[in-house]
C-alpha cells in the first residue's frame, strides 16, 4: 500500500481511538466523582446511566458563539489551544498498542514523546498572556512555573527506566520487560519494570504526570475557588473544547507512557507471538484505565497544594529522589 | 475590681448592687464623670477632652474591644416614635465604646458614653491605639456626620459613592415610607388567649 | 545628549505592582466581598476591603417596627445560623419588660440555638475545603446538614428564617380548627428521638470529616501557620467566637456569662494556641461535637411546661437601655436596645459578629501569598448579610 495513505489511515484511526477514549474517561471522570460525593451524576443523557453526557456537553461547545474578550491579542488566542492540542496528541503516534500495531515505531521514541509534550507549556502560557484578564495572566505564570518544574522529575524517572531497558524505542522498552527475566523450573517469568525496581521511578512519574496535567492536587493554574479557571477564564466555545479534549487527551497520553514504560504496555503473561496484536490495544487499554481511575480517584479526594508548596516538592524532593533512583539503577544494570 | 462575682444564685437586690459597685469602682479608678447601671447593662460617661485616654486606661482590664457606635438624641424625628418626652431633652450625640472581659468566668463589661455637641459633633479617634476601631467609626461617621479627628480613612463605608446625607440621624427621613405610607397598627394583633379560638386565616400574620 | 558612559542603569529589578479585583463575584468571598489588591507577583502589598453591597438599613428599619416585627427583620442577619440571631433580641425585650419566660421555652430557644450552631459550623465544614480545592467533603456535609434543618423547619416552620421566639417565649404551635391546636400546642411529636438520631449522624460526620480532611497532609500544609493571629491583635480588633478561642483565648460566653439555660449544663470551651487557619478549623470541628453533646443533655433535663408566659396585648417596652449578647456560631452577637417607652425601639444597634470579624483583614493580609489570602478569608467565617446587616 502507498506509504503515505497507510499513515494517514494509522493516525487517523488513532487519533479516532484517542478522542474515543477520552470521552470515556471524561464520562467515569463525572460518574465515578459523583458517586464518590454521594451523588449519582449524569443521569438523562443518553437513557439510564447518562453515558452521553460527554457527547451531549460537546455538542454544546460546538455549537456556542465564538467570543474571545475585545483586549485580547486574537492570533495568539485563537492558536493556544491548538498548540496544547497538537502537543498532546502528538505522542500517540509513537504508542504502540501491540508488536506491530504502531504508527511510527522511532528509536527515539521516548525522547520524542517528551519533547512534544513540553510544548503544551508553550500554549498554556500564550492562553494565559493573550487573554487580557489579570486572573489569566496569574494562572498562566503559575501554570508555566509548575510545567517547566514537573518535567524534570518526568524526565528522569523516565530516564531510569531507558538505562534499564537500554533502549529509547517505545517497543524496545515493551520488549524488554516481556523479556524472560527468570526462569523458575520450566515457567518463564518476565515482569514489568515497576516489579524490577522501578517502583520509586513509577511513583515519581505519576506525581509529575499529575502536575503536568495540571489537576488536582496540583491545579494552581487553574484554581477553582481562586481564579476562576485561571488561563481557562476567558475562552468557551470550540477553543475550550480543544483545551477539554486535550486534558483528558494528556491523561490518556502519559497514562499510555506510564503504562508502556512501567506496566509492559502490551505485554501480558501468556500472550505472545499473534495473539499479542490482537489483545494487545485491550490489554494496554484495560492499564490505561487502572491509572486513569487513580488519577480521577486523587483528583476528587484532596485539596490542592498551594504553589511555593508545590516548587518545594519538585526541586527538593522529587528531583534528588529521581536523581538517586538513577544512580541505583545504573548501578544495578552494571552490576547485575 | 470587685471580688463578688455576678452569679445566678445572688438574689435580684445583691445582684444589682454589685454591679453598681463594679460601675461606681470603675468610675473612680477611671476619673470619668459617672456611671448609670440599668438592666444589667453598665454605661460610664466620661468627658470628651479624656475619651481616648479613659479608654485606653479601661483596656488594661477590660480587653475586648466589641463595638463603637452613636446615639442621636433629637426633639423631632422624621421616622418612628421619638422621644418620650420631647421637651425635657437634651439635644446632642452620644459616642459609645463597649469594652468586656475575656477572663473566664467573668462578664465584667462597660459601655464608655460620651457627649457631643450636636451642632458640631467631632471626637478624637481610637484608631491610634485600637485598630479595630476604624472601621466602627467609619460607620458611625458616614450614618451620623461624627467627625472623628485623628482616623484618616473617614470615608464611606456601607454607602454607595453618590450617596448624599447621613440614614441614622433621626432627621433622615426613610423613603420606603415616604414611597409608601404605613399603613399604621392594622398588622399588629394581640395574642389569642389560651381558650380563644384562633383567628380565621390561623394566626398567620 | 548623553554620552553613552554616562549613563547610568538602575541596577534592581523593575517589578511593577497589579492592581486586581478579588470580587465582588468570586467563589470565594463568601458573598459580595469585595478586595482591592495590590500584588507584587503573589504576594499582597496592600487590600482595601469594600463592603456594603448588602447593607439594608436594619438599624433604621428596626427604628419603625414593632417589637415582635423585628424579630422577623432579625433572622436575616446571618442567614446561615438563622435562629441564633433572635436569641439576643427577644432576651433583651424581655429584660425590659420583666418577664419571666418559662423553662420550657428557655430549653426550647436552648436546643434550637444548638442546632443553629451546628448548622453554620457545618456550612463552614463543607465550604473550607472546597475553597482549598478538596470537592467531596462538600456534598457529603451539606447532605448531614440537611437533617439538621429538617428539625428545625419541623419545629419552627422554616429552614433558614424560623422567626420563632415570640416576646415571652417561644411560639405555641397554632394550625386550624381546634383539633390542631389540642395536638401541635407543643413540639412535634418524635422530635427528641429525631433529634437523638441526628446528633449520632453528626458526630458520624464528625469523624469522617476528620479522615478525610482534618488529617490530609495537603490540609495542613496549606492552613498550618497561615494567617496567624496573636490573642492580643484578636481582642484589640473585636474577633470573638472560635476565632478568638483559636489564638488561646478561653472565652465563651455560654460558660462565663450565661444566658437561657446554658449554667445548667456541662459542656468544654474548646480552644488552640496557634491562632492559625488550622487551629480556627479545628475549634469549629470540635464545637459541633460539644453542641451534640448538648442538645442530648438538654433532653434529658428539659422540663414540661407552657411555652409562652402572658404577655399584654401591646407590647411597650419601659423606658431604658439595655445590652445582651450571646454567643452565636460566628462570635459574640449583641444588640444596643434603646428604647424610650414606644412600641418601637428609639434605637437598636446590632453589634454583628461578622463585622468586628473582618476589620482584621487591613492587618493580617498584606504580606499573604493569595491562595493564603482564601484560606485565611475562608477561615474567619464570616457572612455578607452579617457584616452589612
Amino acid at each position: 500500500m502507498n506509504f503515505w495513505l497507510l499513515l494517514v489511515i494509522q493516525v487517523v484511526v488513532m487519533l479516532a481511538l484517542v478522542l474515543t477514549f477520552s470521552l470515556v474517561v471524561i464520562y467515569v471522570e463525572l460518574k465515578a466523582g459523583s458517586h464518590m460525593q454521594g451523588r449519582i451524576g449524569p443521569y438523562y443523557a443518553g437513557g439510564k446511566y447518562g453515558w452521553a453526557a460527554p457527547l451531549a456537553d460537546a455538542a454544546k461547545f460546538l455549537q456556542k458563539e465564538d467570543l474571545a474578550p475585545a483586549k485580547a491579542d486574537r492570533t495568539v488566542f485563537g492558536l493556544a489551544p491548538y498548540v496544547v492540542m497538537m502537543s498532546t496528541l502528538a505522542v500517540f503516534v509513537v504508542i504502540p498498542l501491540g508488536p506491530d500495531l504502531v504508527v511510527v515505531n522511532l528509536d527515539l521514541g521516548v525522547y520524542f514523546v517528551l519533547a512534544i509534550s513540553s510544548l503544551s507549556v508553550l500554549g498554556v502560557l500564550m492562553a494565559g498572556w493573550s487573554s487580557a484578564n489579570k486572573y489569566s495572566l496569574l494562572g498562566g505564570l503559575r501554570a508555566a512555573a509548575q510545567l517547566i518544574a514537573y518535567e524534570l522529575p518526568l524526565v528522569l524517572a523516565v530516564l531510569a527506566v531507558v538505562i534499564q531497558a537500554g533502549t529509547m524505542s517505545l517497543n524496545g522498552i515493551v520488549e524488554a520487560q516481556n523479556d524472560v527475566w527468570f526462569t523458575v523450573g520450566s515457567f518463564d517469568v518476565s515482569l514489568p519494570f515497576i516489579f524490577r525496581g522501578q517502583i520509586i521511578g513509577f511513583v515519581i512519574f505519576m506525581i509529575a504526570a499529575v502536575a503536568e496535567l495540571s489537576r488536582i492536587p496540583f491545579d494552581m493554574p487553574i484554581a477553582e475557588s481562586e481564579l476562576t479557571m485561571g488561563y481557562l477564564t476567558e475562552y468557551s466555545g470550540i477553543r475550550f473544547t480543544m483545551f477539554f479534549l486535550g486534558e483528558y487527551a494528556s491523561l490518556i497520553g502519559l497514562s499510555a507512557i506510564a503504562a508502556t514504560i512501567f506496566l509492559g504496555g502490551y505485554g501480558f503473561p501468556g500472550v505472545s507471538g499473534d495473539m499479542a496484536n490482537y489483545l494487545g490495544p485491550f490489554i494496554l487499554f484495560g492499564k490505561i484505565a487502572i491509572l486513569a481511575f487513580f488519577i480521577i480517584w486523587i483528583r476528587w479526594t484532596w485539596p490542592r497544594v498551594r504553589e511555593d508548596q508545590l516548587q518545594s516538592l519538585a526541586w527538593t524532593w522529587l528531583i534528588p529522589i529521581a536523581l538517586a533512583n538513577i544512580f541505583v539503577i545504573a548501578v544495578l544494570k552494571v552490576v547485575l | 475590681m470587685t471580688d463578688q462575682p455576678t452569679t445566678a444564685e445572688a438574689d435580684e437586690s445583691t445582684e444589682l448592687s454589685a454591679l453598681e459597685q463594679y460601675a461606681s469602682d470603675l468610675t473612680d479608678r477611671l476619673g470619668a464623670t459617672g456611671y448609670d447601671v440599668e438592666f444589667d447593662t453598665v454605661r460610664v460617661f466620661v468627658e470628651l477632652d479624656k475619651w481616648v485616654e479613659t479608654i485606653v486606661a479601661a483596656r488594661e482590664d477590660l480587653e475586648l474591644f466589641s463595638w463603637l457606635s452613636a446615639i442621636d438624641w433629637s426633639k423631632t424625628t422624621e421616622v418612628g416614635e421619638g422621644v418620650a418626652d420631647p421637651d425635657s431633652l437634651v439635644e446632642r450625640f452620644e459616642v459609645l465604646c463597649r469594652l468586656s472581659s475575656v477572663r473566664e468566668h467573668n462578664a465584667d463589661a462597660a459601655i464608655f458614653v460620651a457627649v457631643l455637641d450636636r451642632s458640631e459633633p467631632s471626637i478624637a479617634s481610637l484608631t491610634e491605639f485600637i485598630g479595630g476601631a476604624a472601621w466602627h467609626e467609619r460607620e458611625a461617621h458616614e450614618m451620623f456626620g461624627i467627625d472623628f479627628v485623628g482616623n484618616d480613612n473617614l470615608i464611606p463605608l456601607y454607602l454607595p459613592d453618590a450617596f448624599v446625607g447621613n440614614p441614622l440621624l433621626k432627621s433622615y427621613p426613610l423613603i420606603a415610607r415616604e414611597v409608601k405610607p404605613w399603613p399604621g397598627d392594622v398588622d399588629v394583633e394581640p395574642m389569642p388567649e389560651p381558650d380563644q379560638e384562633p383567628a380565621a386565616d390561623g394566626g398567620a400574620s | 545628549m548623553m554620552h553613552r558612559s554616562e549613563v547610568a542603569v538602575s541596577v534592581e529589578l523593575q517589578t511593577p505592582d497589579m492592581t486586581i479585583n478579588i470580587g465582588p463575584q468570586h467563589p470565594s468571598t463568601h458573598g459580595v466581598l469585595r478586595l482591592i489588591a495590590n500584588l507584587d507577583g503573589e504576594r499582597i502589598r496592600d487590600v482595601e476591603p469594600v463592603i456594603g453591597y448588602m447593607h439594608r438599613g436594619y438599624e433604621k428599619l428596626s427604628e419603625v417596627r414593632t417589637y415582635a416585627q423585628i424579630t422577623a427583620l432579625v433572622n436575616r442577619i446571618d442567614w446561615v445560623s438563622g435562629f441564633a440571631n433572635e436569641v439576643p433580641f427577644i432576651l433583651g425585650v424581655e429584660k425590659l419588660l420583666g418577664i419571666e419566660v418559662p423553662e420550657r421555652a428557655q430549653w426550647i430557644r436552648l436546643i434550637l440555638s444548638e442546632l443553629a450552631r451546628i448548622s453554620s459550623h457545618l456550612v463552614f465544614m463543607s465550604s473550607y475545603p472546597l475553597e482549598l480545592g478538596a470537592t467531596t467533603p462538600l456534598m457529603h456535609t451539606l447532605r448531614e446538614r440537611e437533617y439538621v434543618l429538617e428539625l428545625i423547619e419541623s419545629v419552627t416552620g422554616g429552614r433558614f428564617h424560623p422567626n420563632f421566639t415570640r416576646v415571652g417565649g417561644v411560639k405555641p404551635n397554632y394550625g386550624g380548627g381546634s383539633q390542631t391546636k389540642k395536638q401541635s400546642m407543643d413540639l412535634p411529636a418524635g422530635f427528641f428521638k429525631q433529634t437523638l438520631e441526628t446528633m449520632d449522624r453528626v458526630d458520624q460526620i464528625c469523624d469522617d470529616l476528620d479522615t478525610l480532611v482534618t488529617g490530609n497532609e495537603v490540609i495542613m500544609m496549606r492552613t498550618q501557620g497561615v494567617g496567624v493571629i496573636p490573642a492580643d491583635k484578636a481582642l484589640e480588633y473585636g474577633l470573638t467566637g472560635p476565632n478568638l478561642r483559636a489564638s488561646g483565648v478561653d472565652y465563651d460566653l455560654r460558660r462565663d456569662d450565661p444566658y437561657l439555660t446554658y449554667d445548667q449544663i456541662d459542656f468544654n470551651v474548646v480552644t488552640r494556641d496557634t491562632g492559625d487557619c488550622y487551629a480556627r478549623y479545628v475549634v469549629r470541628q470540635d464545637e459541633i461535637r460539644e453542641s451534640a453533646n448538648i442538645i442530648r443533655q438538654a433532653i434529658d433535663m428539659i422540663p414540661a411546661g407552657p411555652l409562652m408566659a402572658k404577655v399584654p396585648r401591646v407590647l411597650k417596652a419601659p423606658p431604658g437601655q439595655v445590652y445582651t449578647r450571646a454567643e452565636n456560631p460566628k462570635g459574640e452577637f449583641g444588640y444596643y436596645l434603646v428604647s424610650e417607652g414606644g412600641k418601637m425601639p428609639y434605637r437598636l444597634k446590632i453589634r454583628s459578629t461578622s463585622f468586628s470579624n473582618l476589620t482584621i483583614l487591613p492587618w493580617i493580609l498584606p504580606g499573604q501569598l493569595v491562595p493564603d489570602l482564601v484560606a485565611i478569608l475562608g477561615s474567619l467565617d464570616f457572612v455578607l448579610g452579617d457584616v452589612d446587616r
